[in-house]
């Protein structure tokens, strides 16, 4: 096993970290700036994924066309759970938002599991199968489309935080909730708003990782644990972060399947992310 | 309650209930009766714990399939040498208090929502290892890396039951005990605010240690008497989140932080696995459902309800108020 | 401390609808407990105000429910005629009334400018968000310098001048400031004091809360002193500084 056999597995762990990034992002959103655990993230995710699969299979709706009326719909189940749900609980103690998740997460996952059994499922497209090589490098195309993606909606949303007026109150309400109230930031609603963004990108998430893997009701908690990996690595309020994190998590994907085989690689993740939580919970580049 | 618990009166009528309850595999009752007391009993058990956990000291521990699992494994591993099963319950319990002691070092740096993702990632991992790792030789069960438990043939129905009600019992006293003790007034300053309750002196991580441990304890031998019920251990059950769900659920229902409400939060959970036996592919739903909508409709679940009622104050000393009290305030988020 | 003075109302009643704020014996809880009792004060345009109470007065209460943040349980709160009483703080905002609050408050990794930004945030106040921007500039150049800066880079005595630029871009007639002395040297806070007065100029309405008797006697018009959630004293500050009862508690003579 030379280091030359390594290209690939470095090459694909860096465009999988790209999907990681994507799938993270909305978890990091939310808890930046609601500093709430949505641990039904995973699960949004999935339904993201089952949601292009109705029209994949239903109406044959390319999976990345349906994101035209994935995204609208998943925004606005995220912006009514945060507005009628999540902001019930704040009142009530820490636990209360994230045991409603929770529940969240037990109605999503039977939900999927009611629709489309409990049976895996993938996004299998023209594109969705093909693979090309670079040199001695293999690479699977979804992967090289995940990264894309994860680029660009990364970039979009950094633009918006930074250059709009609602992205910057998000960011000031997130910095500072008090302040951001006095200025006269609906913060009710901007975290409704935070919530549906978040939602939008977990649509995308799902479309892209349903052509990459292969999915079923149950594989939310997986990508809920990556996902707090990639938080935990790469820290909170920077998107830079995130991505570093995500390619971390790929990285140790891809490298530990490749020395210890593929039924260890997850093990490999989780534990970088016990490891990092006990090191700097707040990640690499968190405030 | 505690008042009233100890009152001459209400030990008679306890002692009589666990008499009754006791006798009962000896009445004939149907065999399915008996099997959801025993599940009653070993959900008590372990939801009592989580209480202990998650509505009085603040640790809202997504971890317990670690420990449910391991003892699991642990007693694969007793029958399997040929050992008696009821060592195996116990080195169990043992086991999980060990590995709780192991991972309280990185894990109780944690705060708060930290806490909550760290104590969510070990079960996981502990899956995929035990998915993987064969502590044991020889052949599996199911799909998955299940083992078949050995050398349970001869235990009767009755006395599995006994065993949980045994368990079951013993967590209730457990509870009352601690709760009274040092350790439960300073298991609910650190639910108000770990700070504050370290500027009094109250070293909270040692507190925290206690009960994570004696819960792990309690809940490792809770999960070795159900595995002698149910005969075999399967990773992706006995790491699994299900577990959690049911203790969540169990506590939530009742009331978190309130020490009767594991007791009337169980009954309900049991309930409702006899009432959606037949229902199994929207089981998950309607619990999904039910936590969201008694999050939101009675955060302190029914026995909060029940004690914001004017009739039950009426009815009952409160003199125990102190500790229950810290339920109702604490973990407000006053940062949002 | 004086806790059973005879309330000195010279000169409140003129008349009142001539006032910009008026607050009639508000009641204001936390939960169960009560901080304020039976709270009455006015401010007319263009005055300085000052509330002067030490900790635990319930002087920053009372702004956070003229801010919407709380609601009083009782009495009625009226900006330029209008009820506000129940109003939430975006609304608030939009009306005119804006806090700088205690600490500041501000988003400590956005920069300067993005501070100011968002202090332009409700829709009256966008669209005169240049405007704003050049003069809180001239108040206060150094947050022209410093404008790419992240706002936790700054000094004591920047941030606070921050914080009350942000406030100006809101576009507010009342400004309402928590506790803007604290922590700040004496050479700060003439130059803050004297921002005030230039913003006053402009025609901003100001209400203080302070802890500082004597400096806020000095740079205020009106004075209500609160004592545990209970306006003890009011008047001209002019008046007050010569009243017995507060040379004697205050400034301890």
């Amino acid at each position: 096993m030379g280091f030359a056999d390594l290209s690939t597995p470095v090459v694909m762990g860096i465009l999988l970290g790209g999907l990681y990034a994507l799938i993270a992002l909305g978890l990091s959103l939310v808890f930046g700036v609601m500093r709430l655990i949505n641990v039904a993230h995973g699960d949004l995710v999935v339904f993201g994924s089952y949601f292009a699969y109705a029209a994949l299979t239903l109406f044959g709706i390319d999976p990345i066309l349906s994101l035209i009326l994935g995204m609208p719909l998943l925004f606005a189940i995220g912006f009514t759970i945060q507005k009628f749900l999540m902001s019930r609980s704040f009142g009530v103690s820490m636990e209360a938002a994230l045991i409603i998740a929770f529940g969240l997460s037990l109605i999503l996952q039977n939900l999927n599991q009611m629709f489309w059994t409990p049976l895996s499922r993938g996004l299998t497209t023209s594109y969705s199968v093909e693979s090309f090589s670079i040199g001695e490098i293999f690479i699977q195309l979804p992967f090289l489309f995940d990264f894309a993606a994860a680029l660009v909606v990364m970039l979009s949303l950094s633009i918006f935080l930074k250059r709009t007026y609602l992205g910057k109150a998000i960011l000031a309400a997130s910095q500072n909730k008090r302040g951001a109230l006095l200025m006269g930031v609906n913060t009710g609603r901007i975290y409704a708003l935070t919530f549906g963004i978040a939602m939008a990108t977990a649509a995308m998430a799902g479309v892209f990782m349903g052509l990459t893997f292969p999915f079923s009701p149950t594989t939310g908690l997986s990508f809920l644990v990556i996902s707090f990996g990639v938080i935990v690595i790469g820290g909170l309020g920077s998107m830079i972060g995130t991505f570093v994190g995500g390619i971390v998590m790929g990285l140790a994907q891809t490298l530990g399947a490749q020395f210890f085989g593929d039924a260890a690689q997850m093990l490999i993740a989780y534990t970088i992310v016990l490891v990092a939580l006990s090191i700097r919970p707040q990640g690499i580049f968190g405030r | 309650m505690k008042e009233e618990f100890f009152t001459p009166k209400a030990r008679w009528i306890a002692t009589g209930v666990i008499v009754i309850l006791a006798v009962l595999p000896l009445t004939g009752i149907p065999r399915a009766w008996l099997l959801y007391l025993f599940l009653f009993f070993v959900y008590l058990a372990l939801s009592n714990m989580w209480n202990l956990l998650a509505g009085y000291s603040g640790l809202l521990s997504l971890c317990q399939p670690a420990f449910i699992g391991l003892a699991g494994y642990t007693l694969v591993i007793f029958t399997w040498s040929g050992l008696p099963f009821y060592l195996g319950i116990i080195v169990g319990g043992i086991v999980s208090m060990a590995f709780a002691l192991l991972i309280s070092i990185p894990v109780f740096r944690l705060r708060g929502i930290y806490f909550a993702i760290g104590t969510l990632v070990v079960p996981e991992v502990l899956r995929v290892i035990f998915f993987l790792w064969r502590p044991i030789g020889g052949e599996l069960h199911g799909a998955g890396a299940g083992y078949r438990l050995k050398g349970l043939v001869g235990i009767s129905g009755a006395e599995t039951y006994w065993m949980a009600l045994f368990i079951g019992i013993i967590s209730i006293f457990l509870v009352r005990l601690i709760l009274a003790s040092k350790l439960g007034l300073g298991l609910a300053a650190i639910r108000d605010s770990d700070s504050t309750a370290a500027s009094i002196g109250i070293d909270v991580f040692k507190l925290k240690l206690y009960s994570f441990v004696i819960c792990s304890l309690m809940t490792g031998i809770a999960g070795g008497v159900f595995y002698v019920y149910q005969g075999y251990v399967e990773p992706t059950t006995a790491f699994g989140i299900r577990w959690t769900m049911i203790l969540m659920l169990s506590t939530v229902i009742g009331g978190m932080g309130i020490k009767e409400g594991p007791i009337l939060g169980t009954a309900v959970v049991v309930f409702l696995h006899f009432f959606l036996a037949e229902y199994t592919g929207i089981n998950l739903f309607i619990q999904g459902v039910l936590l969201v909508t008694i999050m939101i409709v009675a955060p302190h679940g029914i026995m909060g309800l029940i004690r914001g009622m004017r009739v039950y104050r009426l009815l009952v000393q409160r003199e125990q108020e102190a500790i229950e009290c810290g339920s109702h305030r604490a973990g407000r988020r006053s940062d949002l | 401390m004086i806790s059973s003075a005879p309330l000195l109302k010279n000169h409140v009643q003129e008349s009142d609808h001539e006032a910009l704020l008026k607050v009639t014996e508000i009641a204001v809880f936390y939960g169960n407990l009560q901080v304020l009792w039976d709270v009455s004060l006015t401010v007319r345009p263009c005055e300085i105000v000052a509330l002067i109470g030490s900790n635990g007065s319930g002087k920053s209460t009372l702004l956070d429910t003229l801010s919407g943040v709380i609601h009083p349980a009782e009495g009625m709160i009226e900006f330029s005629g209008r009820g506000i009483t129940n109003s939430e703080p975006f609304e608030i905002v939009s009306l005119g009334i804006t806090q700088v609050p205690e600490g500041r408050q501000l988003f400590p990794d956005l920069t300067v400018l993005d501070n100011l930004i968002m202090g332009s945030y409700s829709r009256h106040a966008r669209s005169k968000k240049e405007q704003n921007l050049d003069l809180v500039y001239e108040h206060f150049p150094i947050l022209e310098e410093r404008k790419h800066q992240l706002a936790k880079a700054l000094s004591g005595g920047e941030q606070q001048m921050l914080a009350i630029g942000r406030g100006l871009m809101s576009d507010p007639r009342l400004m309402l400031l928590d506790e803007m002395s604290l922590g700040l040297a004496p050479i700060i806070l003439d130059k803050l004091y004297q921002a005030l007065k230039e913003i006053r100029e402009r025609g901003i309405t100001i209400l203080f809360v302070e802890q500082n008797v004597r400096r806020s006697l000095d740079e205020a018009d009106r004075a209500y002193i609160i004592e545990r959630g209970r306006v003890v004293l009011e008047g001209p500050t002019v008046e007050l500084r010569e009243e017995e009862t507060v040379k004697r508690a205050y400034f301890g003579l």
